[in-house]
């Protein structure tokens, strides 16, 4: 079995986003699972699955992407 | 009869012959002239006993029925002919009893010469000598004679039984009450004694006349304490005699938290005898609290600090201080490599509420990150999630004793009978009541069998397919239209509840169309919600088989809504009920375990709250969640986490996945394990703190229905410090100095900055008891029952609960499912009850697997089967149950070297990652050697017990060769 974090993170939140998109719209959708997101990872969890963006075969499923999207938008200005 | 040597004088210290009544309507009556009144139903026996006018009495005790049988207490009664039994006859109002006079007294010698005359005379050398209530009633009555003579018929021949490993039996003495039956019957609700034959011929049988140890008894006590003689005797006393001083403390076991009477002898712990006024436990035990703590002066308890560079080499004992100093300079120094965030810990739910406060704030204030986590990470994570997400508070809504107004009662995934013993008991009265039972369950449990309980419904579903279940019961509620409009349209939020509805509402939710996923038949489905719904209180009490899944905290949320649209919130008799498994797994989770929560779970990036913890302690804080335990494994793997801080807690045996922990915890640089034995995680350690047992420090543990009740020291740390103690040295020597003289003074600390115990204090403690919080200035003595009129997020929020099926399934390669689960004489990894005699009842973890699923692979019972998943593979012994359902097999985590959790895989909770140790895929077939991680554990195991043996001899030889 690989323990690769990306691939773990990546599959944790593919998990995630297919557990709050029932009964939800879209919109609702990556705003819960950016939410969680935001609420329950680590600083070093949130930047990791972020970078998975980037990766071309990273395996995230397209609500999972759009919520780690936004996600990424709000380190960014939380940062900047 | 032990209270007399108790220096408090307290309520509970007497016994008042009958049970308590609770009528409001008092009748005044006149006993030996003395006015008293008292609630209708009352005994004379009970009243007397109140108005200080102690009449005789065997067969009667506060806590059973009245019996009638001894006659001791016969009193008269003016205006009624004879000589009535106290304690059957009810006060009736204008009474005249009079208990004591001439012919009151002939006639209690006499019954008490007819008792005496068939028991022996050897008071002086009886175990019960001090502590027998036949004793002092001879006393009280003024006997002086036997008239009969000792030479006719008796039974002083009577052969003992020392099958228990704990109390003896010995029937020569036995007078007969029945008070032991009645205990195990009125008080346990086990049904193991009766009184076989008749007359004279009357005996104490455990089961059909068999040894205790092969009758159905579960080894609780209640029949050794009811006893009022030395028939029934815990060993201990046998062996030590009369305690001369008791404590009132929490049992460190599971999460019902009982209280207990510590019975001493100096610093000898004699026996524990579980405390009346305990307002968990009401003066009832189970065969852990009351038996297992031999454990706690077991020679294998760790006495000094130890250390070591490497995993590979000996341990070499050192003082506190060089200890603490080496494990200051390596987390430094790691931190100095790594950065920041490379170092955590883990807080222990075994230890004090002011231990684990400590914790997580030297993690947070002194290593200055959030990577704190706890155990509950693996069991009740969900329910925090769950029930904050719908109810807004991460805790139980009632108190146990909630369960007597209960006309409706659904356990999921819990089996009280084993892990929550007490309360157990509790529930099954109110079954024999006459409440109606719901068990969802893969397995048929034993609370199913529950003697005399009426209507019981059983619902075996496949694992792994709980929210099916659960919105299947929801679906047939709003389909049926057995949904509580008032409660939701007060209390709930309207859009959420209708946005729930129309999902709820769909056809794919009807127990008809889960039916193939749930394997449970559509009609008793509708039947459970039925019985539910229409209870005029229905009760939802679940454990570790509703969160240990994928979707754990979904189904905490179907559960929730199930409460929610049935309006079953908010008073007795009703609610939603996680059974913690640990004794303080609330108090963790309350005192801000969390990576993302502060105590009382306010979150790190809430800056108000974050801003008077940084006040009070005089730090900055990080403001972003920290690693919880399955991350922190993944991160230590790949090289980015290099220290661990773990007070008591046992990761390496109760994680799931070991093989992947195992490379985890070797992947570290510095692991600090703080704990009364060698576990097994203290094998990968490279210091090794000496923790103390639950006897041996002050502080407060939480139980499941939010209460907090006072551990008390009754002996010195064997190591020469309480937990506490230990990790403010750890902070002083990372340059963060702690102030605390005693743990009150932490207390009143978390009172200061969490909003839900801002009425916390060990003064309120040590005067009301007990205390369950929210304590604060609305609620200054405690809430027994939540949201009796509003949520903390003000309204209800229904969630959408999606069915979302477990990847770990059932497959060609593993077509079995492999579910894991508790019994009643062990205790989770077992490091304390495996080093007492309960290791009579489970000497090993075995493989439960249905018949028809055993002859299909050639199995017989008692086989050597490997059982394989796609994490590894172990070795355990086969027994076939029908208590399975075909397809899937059961076992327990008790003992490391089963390797149960070789098996068990890292799929986990969406929402919290708490591990899916109840549904893992495996194959199973019969084997003639233990795996091959068992016999690298057994090498392990051999060399890290011979580096501990090796720092605790004395250096005899002189030189090293």
């Amino acid at each position: 079995m690989s323990h690769d974090q990306g691939q773990t993170l990546v599959h944790m939140v593919n998990q995630i986003a297919a557990n709050l998109s029932g009964g939800r719209e879209t919109a609702e959708a990556v705003e819960g699972v950016c939410a969680h997101l935001e609420k329950f990872w680590a600083r070093s969890m949130k930047q990791r699955i972020v970078a998975c963006l980037d990766e071309p075969d990273s395996g995230l499923e397209p609500l999972a992407r759009q919520a780690v999207t936004r996600l990424a938008e709000r380190q960014a200005a939380k940062a900047g | 009869m032990i209270g007399y040597y108790d220096p408090i004088k307290d309520s509970f210290s007497k016994d008042l012959g009958t049970p308590a009544r609770l009528s409001e309507n008092h009748v005044s009556l006149a006993i030996d002239g003395v006015e008293i009144s008292v609630p209708e139903g009352t005994s004379v026996l009970r009243a007397a006993a109140l108005a200080d006018i102690n009449i005789p009495k065997l067969c009667a005790s506060d806590n059973l029925e009245a019996f009638g049988s001894c006659r001791l207490c016969a009193v008269q009664v003016e205006g009624k002919r004879g000589y009535p039994a106290a304690c059957t006859t009810p006060v009736e109002a204008g009474m005249q009893v009079t208990t004591q006079n001439t012919k009151l007294a002939r006639l209690r010698r006499n019954v008490m010469e007819l008792y005496i005359s068939d028991h022996p005379l050897d008071c002086l050398t009886c175990p019960a000598n001090g502590d027998c209530e036949l004793q002092d009633v001879a006393g009280a009555v003024g006997l002086r004679e036997v008239r009969y003579g000792f030479e006719g018929e008796n039974h002083l021949s009577a052969e003992k039984d020392n099958s228990n490993p704990y109390f003896s039996f010995d029937p020569s003495k036995c007078i007969v009450c029945s008070r032991c039956v009645r205990a195990c019957e009125e008080v346990q609700g086990t049904f193991a004694l009766t009184i076989d034959g008749r007359g004279f011929d009357s005996k104490v049988s455990p089961g059909q006349m068999e040894d205790f140890m092969d009758s159905e008894c579960v080894s609780c006590g209640a029949c050794v304490q009811a006893c009022p003689t030395a028939t029934l005797m815990e060993k201990s006393v046998v062996d030590q005699g009369v305690p001369e001083h008791s404590v009132i403390t929490t049992c460190a076991y599971c999460g019902v938290g009982c209280s207990f009477k510590a019975e001493m002898k100096g610093d000898q712990l004699v026996r524990m005898v579980p405390y009346k006024g305990g307002d968990a436990n009401h003066g009832h035990s189970c065969v852990k609290g009351r038996f297992a703590f031999g454990y706690a002066t077991h020679q294998d308890r760790l006495t000094t600090p130890m250390i070591r560079d490497t995993i590979d080499q000996p341990w070499r004992e050192v003082g506190w201080e060089e200890a603490i100093g080496f494990a200051a300079e390596r987390l430094k120094a790691t931190q100095a490599k790594y950065g920041r965030e490379s170092i955590g810990g883990i807080t222990s739910s075994r230890c004090t509420n002011e231990e684990t406060y400590l914790v997580q704030k030297l993690i947070r204030a002194a290593f200055g990150n959030n990577n704190t986590d706890t155990c509950a990470r693996v069991c009740h994570s969900p329910t925090g999630y769950g029930l904050k997400t719908t109810l807004g508070e991460s805790a139980g809504t009632q108190t146990f004793d909630s369960v007597m107004k209960s006309d409706a009662i659904i356990v999921i995934g819990a089996n009280p009978t084993d892990a929550h013993p007490v309360f157990a008991s509790m529930m099954r009265k109110r079954l024999r009541e006459g409440a109606s039972l719901i068990v969802a369950d893969p397995r048929h449990i034993d609370l199913l069998d529950t003697p005399h309980r009426s209507d019981a419904q059983h619902l075996p579903l496949r694992p792994g397919t709980n929210v099916a279940l659960v919105n299947a019961l929801a679906h047939v509620v709003v389909a049926e239209g057995l949904e509580d409009h008032d409660f939701i349209a007060r209390r709930c939020d309207g859009t959420a509840y209708q946005t729930w509805r129309d999902f709820i509402s769909e056809s794919r939710h009807s127990p008809e169309a889960v039916e193939s996923v749930t394997g449970v038949p559509a009609e008793a489905v509708r039947h459970a919600a039925r019985t539910y719904a229409k209870a005029p209180n229905g009760a939802i009490y679940y454990g570790l088989g509703v969160t240990e899944h994928s979707q754990g905290s979904t189904m905490v949320m179907g559960i929730a809504n199930l409460a929610m649209a049935t309006g079953n919130i908010g008073r007795e008799g009703v609610g939603v009920n996680p059974l913690r498994g640990q004794n303080n797994v609330q108090g963790s989770c309350d005192m801000g375990s969390f990576p993302h929560e502060l105590p009382g779970y306010q979150h790190v990036g809430d800056a108000s709250a974050r801003g008077r913890f940084e006040e009070r302690w005089g730090v900055t804080l990080d403001d972003e969640p920290g690693l919880r335990i399955p991350n922190m494994f993944d991160a230590a793997i790949e090289g980015t986490f290099k220290a661990l801080y773990v007070q008591g807690e046992d990761i390496a045996q109760s994680d799931p996945n070991t093989q992947h922990v195992e490379a985890a915890l070797t992947s570290l640089d510095c692991l600090i394990v703080q704990d009364i034995f060698l576990n097994e995680t203290a094998k990968y350690a490279h210091v090794l703190l000496p923790g103390s047992s639950f006897l041996e420090k002050n502080g407060t543990f939480t139980n499941a229905e939010r209460r907090i009740n006072r551990v008390r020291k009754v002996m010195p740390p064997r190591a020469g410090k309480e937990d506490w103690e230990v990790t403010v040295d750890l902070a002083r020597a990372l340059g963060y100095p702690m102030e605390y003289r005693h743990p009150a003074e932490i207390m009143d600390e978390i009172a200061q900055l969490t909003p839900t115990f801002t009425g916390v204090s060990y003064d309120k403690l040590d005067r009301l008891g007990s205390l369950q919080w929210p304590c604060n200035a609305e609620h200054p003595e405690g809430t027994p029952t939540m949201h009796e009129f509003d949520f903390p997020i003000g309204l209800g929020r229904f969630a959408i609960t999606e069915y979302v099926a477990t990847e770990e399934r059932a497959n060609r390669r593993f077509p079995l499912l492999l579910t894991t689960g508790r019994i009643l004489s062990q205790y989770n990894v077992g490091a304390q009850t495996r080093r007492t005699d309960n290791q009579v009842w489970h000497d090993e973890d075995i493989l439960e697997m249905h018949p028809s699923d055993a002859e299909m692979r050639g199995i017989d019972d008692g086989d050597w089967l490997g059982i394989t998943s796609r994490s590894g593979q172990t070795v355990l012994r086969a027994r076939l149950s029908e208590r399975m359902q075909p397809g899937v097999v059961y076992t327990t985590f008790h003992h490391p070297a089963s390797g149960a959790n070789v098996i068990t895989t890292d799929s986990s909770d969406w929402a919290t990652n708490c591990p899916e140790y109840k549904v893992t895929a495996v194959q199973v077939e019969k084997v003639s050697r233990p795996s091959a991680w068992q016999q690298r554990y057994d090498d392990f195991d051999r060399e890290q017990r011979q580096f501990l043996d090796a720092a605790r001899e004395p250096v005899a030889h002189g030189v090293s060769p």
